[in-house]
């Protein structure tokens, strides 16, 4: 269940990629999905296409793991890009039947989603398998101190948001042995009609819930036993820093939006 | 008890969603597929969370499961509709955001009223869930009268509002139910958490 999930595939390593400051990574990743919009024809796709296999090659992570990212979902990918291909007209008409149109029009855009789909997720699995969960939560607290002008809670924000990564695993362990455990008692998880599979969540929840609230009890009382007063005043230990690698991302990205206006 | 420490809300609000995150990567936990817009069990924990701990809370913990939504959209979709619609911040957060507002409000004003606690949890669960199919299905009304989105539900254009209402009959319904029976099942245990 747990190699599922998300969050807990960071794979840890030492290659540039690793060493990048996350907050840089964060920022690129969001960077990229912005800009494979821009992309409107096949250089530029292939041109990204491109891009994003060199920064795989500087992560040192096998292909399988990106591909492995993608396979879960490539039924949807191709339902959707099924659905462009049927539904848009435009170009020369090959075959027509009703609504039904597959023009060259369709055909073209349906590759241009399922690329812009594939990149976005080698991307966005990029990021997390290089960059462990802490990390991140580090780069989204530092990426959102400008908010601070506007009263927004930044400290407690990120606090929260680092509460929450570090008990992913542990709330999934439980959830796991809760399933475990109403199994052994004569509960199917996923069988049934659409009433049956929604009342088998419930077994799960309510202790799910308890042991939540406890959880956060105990870990308030601690937090206070070591001295927590509130957010302000505080040092840090995991200080972020930037260092030449992290411009030069910054410029490689700016290289690939310029040839990319330049392409298209 | 502790009741309003900063310490504890942070905590409580981490652990609702650490749960969030949980349910939207478990299968069969979050979402039980059927047809083009899953069935979700996400509400329920937004509905709890906005009785137990307010509606601001509620809202918080909502917008986080909108965030996530949005998020998701692009990088490992739930349904062949979410790259879709859920690409729009607009359908993918306000929703969400209003389940816990609804619930959370609702609920305070029914406590005031003489009715018995769990009838008023009843009520505030099934709006918090009716706010959800309502807003989501409406909003993609309103941004999505497009051909690809009706092919999605087998429709043309002039058929997507009856297919939404339909959507509405065979997700929205057993959703709200759902809420309905399960919300104050596991909220008037937790009640002895409320900070107030």
């Amino acid at each position: 269940m747990s190699n599922k999930l998300l969050l807990g595939r960071f794979i840890p390593g030492d290659s540039i990629v690793h060493r990048l400051d996350p907050r840089v990574k964060l920022l690129m990743s969001f960077y990229f999905v912005g800009i494979i919009f821009l992309a409107d024809n096949w250089q530029t796709y292939l041109f990204l296409f491109l891009f994003t296999m060199v920064a795989i090659l500087l992560t040192k992570i096998k292909l399988g793991f990106f591909i492995k990212g993608v396979r879960p979902l490539i039924w949807l990918i191709l339902f959707t890009v099924l659905l462009q291909m049927l539904f848009s007209s435009g170009g020369t008409v090959y075959w027509s039947w009703g609504p039904i149109v597959i023009s060259s029009y369709g055909v073209v855009n349906g590759i241009y989603i399922f690329m812009r789909f594939v990149l976005i997720i080698f991307m966005s699995t990029l990021l997390t398998l290089t960059t462990p969960p802490l990390s991140l939560a580090d780069a989204i607290e530092s990426l959102l101190k400008p908010l601070k002008v506007i009263h927004f809670p930044v400290y407690e924000v990120a606090l929260m948001l680092s509460i929450a990564l570090r008990f992913v695993p542990t709330l999934m362990d439980e959830t796991e042995k809760i399933m475990n455990a109403q199994r052994a008692r004569g509960v199917d998880f996923g069988e049934g009609n659409i009433f049956q599979q929604m009342r088998a969540i419930v077994p799960l929840l309510i202790p799910l819930f308890v042991s939540s609230f406890n959880r956060a009890e105990d870990l308030a009382t601690a937090m206070e036993a070591r001295g927590y007063q509130g957010g302000e005043g505080r040092s840090k230990y995991r200080v972020l820093s930037w260092q030449l690698a992290d411009n030069l991302t910054i410029l490689a990205f700016a290289l690939v939006t310029v040839v990319l206006v330049i392409l298209r | 008890m502790t009741k309003g420490r900063s310490a504890y809300r942070i905590s409580i609000l981490a652990l609702f969603i650490a749960i969030i995150i949980i349910q939207n990567f478990v299968p069969l936990f979050g979402y039980i597929p059927i047809g083009p817009l899953d069935l979700t069990t996400i509400h329920v924990t937004v509905i709890i969370a906005a009785m137990v701990l307010g509606p601001i809370d509620g809202a918080i913990v909502g917008g986080v499961w909108g965030l996530i939504t949005f998020i998701r959209a692009f990088t490992s979709p739930t349904s062949p509709l979410a790259p879709l619609v859920f690409t729009n911040p607009v359908i993918a957060i306000v929703p969400r955001i209003l389940i816990g507002l609804v619930t959370g409000y609702l609920f305070n004003w029914l406590r005031k009223t003489h009715l018995p606690q769990t009838v008023g949890m009843m009520f505030a669960s099934l709006a918090g869930a009716l706010t959800n199919t309502i807003l989501v299905l409406g909003l993609i009304y309103i941004f999505y009268r497009n051909p690809q989105v009706a092919a999605v539900y087998h429709t043309n254009l002039n058929g997507l509002l009856n297919v939404l209402l339909v959507v509405v009959a065979t997700n929205g319904i057993p959703e709200a139910i759902l809420a309905a029976i399960v919300g104050p099942l596991i909220s008037l245990p937790l009640q002895r958490y409320r900070k107030d």
